[in-house]
Order: structure tokens, then sequence, then C-alpha cells
């Protein structure tokens, strides 16, 4: 081989070998590889025929759940630029920060996004190059930006006008901007160098083959999805997209593509659970059910293991700069309930490639088997963020007496000898309450055991200059007696930890990747 | 938050809900789940109720609960297609009008 693969190497294969094959399933459209290489290869040279003077290597792709998004995706990396995903359900103001910090000067839309696009561009001066490639008309737009250029289905070249341009290992495959602990968000810098390895890995050990059906449950501004897409078409298989309102009710998605391969947050798995979608023996078509995003309690592993009785199921962890997951353990029946702690699924063992070390605040490396902050490194560690070499700095660090750079997870674990890693929470969590060392996962696990909640959180409050006072705890268990939790709580709790307060909550708060958003709720105690 | 499932619509010591009041109920209670206002402003039995991000996932769980209360009856969730949650229309047609 005189190339070298980049992220869209599997998919220009899988062209080839599997063009009549399904790729891509979304809402009642299903596209074949040959037709989705056709709309990618439009975009493309599209794109590349109209390039503004001075542009980089960097394509927005304005979209959601919709050939066009793929196509946009696809597109991108065929003109060997990186995409920068834009996610029409953020508010757009939010996508206009993200496309003109990336300075993406040329955007692909799709009809779920176009409405917005006047918003988009409001106050952009710098022209930019539009292509909505389902739309006949677009000359009212341009009546209305005359400084941007916009292109409709009209003005696409044809497929074979396409000339794919080879991307450098240590270009940019994505950026992905992810919500800063402080305000703005941070570009995530991802590598083909980086997320070539472990879609290697992961399609080797999931064996994925043309015969698979790999769901798609995350938005392609959370880097999860980067798995769904490019596992799927490496190896000819079909990427299962579930409309927002599909998606809504997984259980029925799962049968009705006969999906192979499960693969959500743990909250949709509570949702389902709650949907009572998890009766035993529903999805006998999965082979794997990944889950990967935050804390994966117990019981919803194990009721999904009833539900898919022929699915192995895995917890995957990683933060987006080391490239989607570098940890993973897998669930087994009889040794892993032992293993769990505070009824969280341990998060196992680094990739292959991957190298841990577990520090304590000044970066030296605990005993084996103490907790401390994860630290991590290998090929999938990315090389920081977006025009931030502040921010870069902070988080890419060389602890002392190594050679090599590490990433700061933030992350809590600990990895005691002859077993998994156990996740404990953030950094940021383990706070001191009144001088004591509080990790509130601790008191969350305690909220859940006591209440049968699926979710509970714990947040130090009041707040003081060195940690808090002490503990509110919230519970989603709307029906459930606050008193009563209030008081088992503290039958197990010592004094430090004890809650002062319980409130119940008929919905948490998320973010936008559909993780429970803890700043919301320390907001509402701040609002009194 | 914390507010437990008292709507006033539901009480299961008044007689059956007729089909007016069902969709009042429905509309109402989607109207204080939603996130933001309806787009276009009012809600009628039309409004598209997921689509637009009127409604979110999180929503559906207490929303299946509600439509179960307001028929008296639990609901199979591996039955129900995810169309019927359209609208409140179309909520109407899956849940309620074939009642016996």
């Amino acid at each position: 081989m005189t190339t070298t693969r980049t992220l869209r190497s599997g998919f220009a294969a899988s062209a080839e070998r599997h063009a009549d094959r399904e790729a891509l399933t979304v809402g009642d459209e299903t596209l074949t590889y040959r037709e989705l290489d056709v709309r990618a290869r439009r975009v493309a040279a599209t794109l590349d025929r109209h390039a503004p003077d001075g542009e980089g290597r960097l394509t927005a792709v304005f979209g959601h759940r919709h050939p066009t998004a793929f196509a946009g995706v696809l597109g991108a990396l065929t003109r060997g630029h990186g995409y920068v995903p834009l996610n029409p359900a953020f508010p757009t103001e939010r996508c206009r920060s993200m496309m003109t910090r990336a300075r993406c000067r040329s955007v692909v839309v799709d009809p779920t996004a176009i409405d917005q696009l006047d918003e988009l561009l409001e106050g952009v001066d710098e022209p930019r190059v539009v292509l909505a490639p389902d739309a006949d008309d677009v000359s009212e737009l341009a009546a209305r930006h005359p400084s941007h250029r916009f292109l409709g289905a009209g003005d696409l070249a044809p497929a074979d006008a396409c000339e794919p341009r080879q991307a450098d290992p240590d270009d940019l495959a994505y950026v992905l901007f992810t919500s800063g602990s402080t305000g703005r968000p941070k570009g995530v810098m991802v590598a083909h160098r980086n997320v070539v390895p472990f879609v290697d890995f992961m399609v080797e050990r999931y064996g994925i083959t043309e015969a698979d059906r790999l769901s798609n449950t995350f938005d392609l501004t959370f880097d999860l999805s980067v798995f769904d897409m490019f596992c799927a078409w490496e190896k000819g298989a079909c990427l299962c997209v579930p409309t927002a309102q599909q998606k809504m009710f997984p259980g029925k998605y799962v049968k009705k593509q006969a999906l192979t391969v499960w693969f959500s947050v743990p909250s949709t798995g509570v949702l389902m659970s709650r949907l009572k979608m998890l009766k035993p023996g529903s999805y006998p078509t999965l082979r794997w059910a990944l889950f990967c995003g935050e804390a994966l309690p117990v019981e919803i592993v194990e009721k999904f293991a009833e539900a898919a009785p022929n699915a192995t199921v895995e917890n995957l962890y990683g933060p987006t700069e080391l490239t989607i997951a570098c940890t993973l353990y897998r669930w087994d029946p009889a040794r892993s309930p032992g293993e769990a702690e505070m009824g969280v699924t341990p998060i196992g063992a680094p990739y292959p490639d991957m190298e841990v070390r577990i520090c304590d605040e000044a970066l030296h490396e605990v005993p084996r088997g103490e907790a401390g902050e994860l630290l991590m490194t290998g090929p999938q560690m990315t090389p920081g963020y977006w025009e931030d070499p502040e921010k870069t700095a902070k988080a890419f660090v060389v602890p002392p007496g190594e050679g090599r750079t590490f990433y700061r997870t933030g992350d809590r674990v600990r990895w005691p000898e002859g077993g998994p890693m156990i996740y404990l929470g953030r950094v940021d969590n383990q706070i001191k309450i009144q001088g004591y060392r509080v990790e509130l996962g601790e008191i969350e696990a305690v909220l859940r055991d006591v209440s049968g909640a699926e979710a509970a959180i714990a947040l130090g409050w009041p707040k003081t200059a060195s940690g808090a006072d002490g503990v509110v705890g919230f519970v989603g268990a709307p029906d459930a007696d606050a008193d009563a939790v209030l008081e088992a709580a503290r039958a197990k709790l010592p004094g430090y930890m004890q809650p002062s307060a319980v409130h119940l909550v008929e919905r948490f708060p998320l973010n936008p990747n559909g993780k429970i958003d803890r700043k919301a709720l320390m907001a509402r105690l701040e609002e009194g | 938050m914390g507010r437990r499932r008292d709507d006033a619509a539901v009480d299961s010591e008044a007689s059956r809900m007729n089909e007016q009041e069902i969709r009042g109920a429905l509309r109402e209670w989607i109207l204080e789940h939603a996130k933001s206002p309806p787009k276009g402003g009012d809600l009628t039995d039309q409004t598209p109720l997921l689509e637009t991000g009127l409604l979110s996932s999180l929503d559906i769980v207490e929303f299946v609960l509600f439509i179960e209360e307001l028929r008296e009856e639990e609901i199979d969730t591996d039955e129900i297609e995810p169309e019927v949650f359209t609208s409140v229309d179309t909520l109407w047609d899956g849940f309620f009008a074939d009642r016996p």
C-alpha cells in the first residue's frame, strides 16, 4: 500500500466492494453505498469548484438525521477536509460561533436546517459558500445575503467531476466543539492518525461485517457518532438512523431495523427501562449492546442483557480528546456484579495501544489500586484544542518524570490489581465538605439505592471557598417520599456526607448530548 | 421541580372523560411540559409534537404514564408506532378513539 489510510478509506473501499448494499437508512429513505458515494462526490466536486480563495481545510455540515448531512460529512472528507458538524437542534447562535471560529468557508446544509440559515449567517461578513443539495431554488437566500454564495440542486457538479483529495495522517478528520466547564466551547481537533486506529480496533473487536446493522442514536455533534458511521462503513454494513420521533421509541426501532449493534448513552437504556421496553428476549437480533458517555448503572446492564439475549454488553469510556473511547469493559453476568462498585459498571482496561497513568493532584502516579485522576496517552490522543494553546497546555501535560505528553481526563478512577478500572466520577465531583474529601458519586449511589430511582445527583451546597458546607440530593422519583429517602440515606452515610435535603425530580435537565446537566441543577439551587 | 403527577384533569372519581376533555387534557399537559412555545404560537391538535422538539425523550416517559392514566389502561410500548405521537389528533386516534 502506498497510500495512507484516512477516516474515509473504509467507506471508499466499501463503495467499490459493496456498491449495491445498503449504506444508510434514515426515516423512509435508504441509500446504497453507490448512491451515498455519488451524493458525497457531488458535494465534494461542487464545493471544490466554487471554493472561496483562502479557504482552510475544514467544511461545516449543518444538518440533522438526513441523508444530506451524512453525504456532507463524506463530501468534506472526500475533499481532503475535516468536517465540523453544526447541529440545528442547538441554538443557532452556538452553531454560528462554531462555524466562524473554525473559519469554515464552505457549509453543506440539509433540509432540516435550511430554515435556520438566515440566523446562522446573521452578522457573518466573510463570504461563505453554502451548498443546499436538496434546494431547488436558492435565489431568495442569495437575494437576502448578497455577500454569500448559495448553491442548490441545480448547481451540483456530476459525481465523476470529483477528484478525491488524499489527506495526510496529521490532517484533521473532524473538529468537535465540546462544552467547556467555563462558558466558551472548546474545539477538539481529531486527526486521521487518531481516529483510524480507533476504527480499526473497534471493527476488529466487534467483528463487523457487511451483514451488520448499526444504530445511530448519537447526533453528529457527539463524537460517538463517528463510531456508528465509520465502523459501519468500514465493512459495508448499514448505518440505521432513527428520526427524532423514532428515537423516542428505541425498542421499536431495534426490532423494525433488525439491528445487530446497539450503541447509546446509558440514559437511553434508562428510558427504555422506564417505558417497559426491556422485556426479556425482546431483541434477539442484537449481537452487541454498547454504552458510553456517562456512568452505566448495573441495573440497566442487567435488564438490557436480558432483553437482548444474544448480545454481549460492553461499557466504553473516553473523552473526545482521546478519540471517542479508549477503555472498555465486557459485562460478564457471573463475574461483573462483584466487580461493579456503587452500582456502576467498571470502565475496564485501556485499548491495546493506549497507556494509563493514575495520578494525584501533583501528577505523580498513585500506588496501584488507589484513586486518582486518569491520564492517558497513545495514538488516539488528539493534538489539542482549536486555536487555544492555553487550554491545550492545561489539559495536555508532561507529568513529572515522564518524557511524553498525557491528556488529563479530569475523571477520577481506581484500578485495583487484577481487576477492572473503576470510574469514580469527575475530579470536580470530588469536593471538600467541612474539610472532608467527599465523592459525590458515593452519595448518589446511596440515594439511588434507598429510593429505587435510576438516577440521582448530589451537589455540594451551600458552596464555600474551599468546597461546600453540605450536600443536597436530587432523586429521579417524583412519587417517592422525600423524607423517607432522606432518612434512609442518612442511616447509610457518615454525618458530613448526609444530604440536608432531597428534591424529588420528575425529569432531570439534560445537556445537548443527553447527559444529566449538573450545572442546571446547581443553578436551581442558586436561584433558591 | 419535584412536581407530582396531580394533574387536575385526571380524577379517577369522575366519570370517564369525553373526547373534548381528553384532547384538552393532552394539550394542557404538552403546553405545561414544552421546552419552548410551539412554532407559530398556538398548540393545535395538528401541531407536530416531537419533530419540532416541543417534547423531548425525557417527556415521553411521563407522557406515556399520563396517557395511561387518561385511558385507565396500561400501554404496551412494544405495540405502539412512534407515529402515534405525531400530534394530538394521532394520539386520540391511536389511544382513545377505539376505547370500548
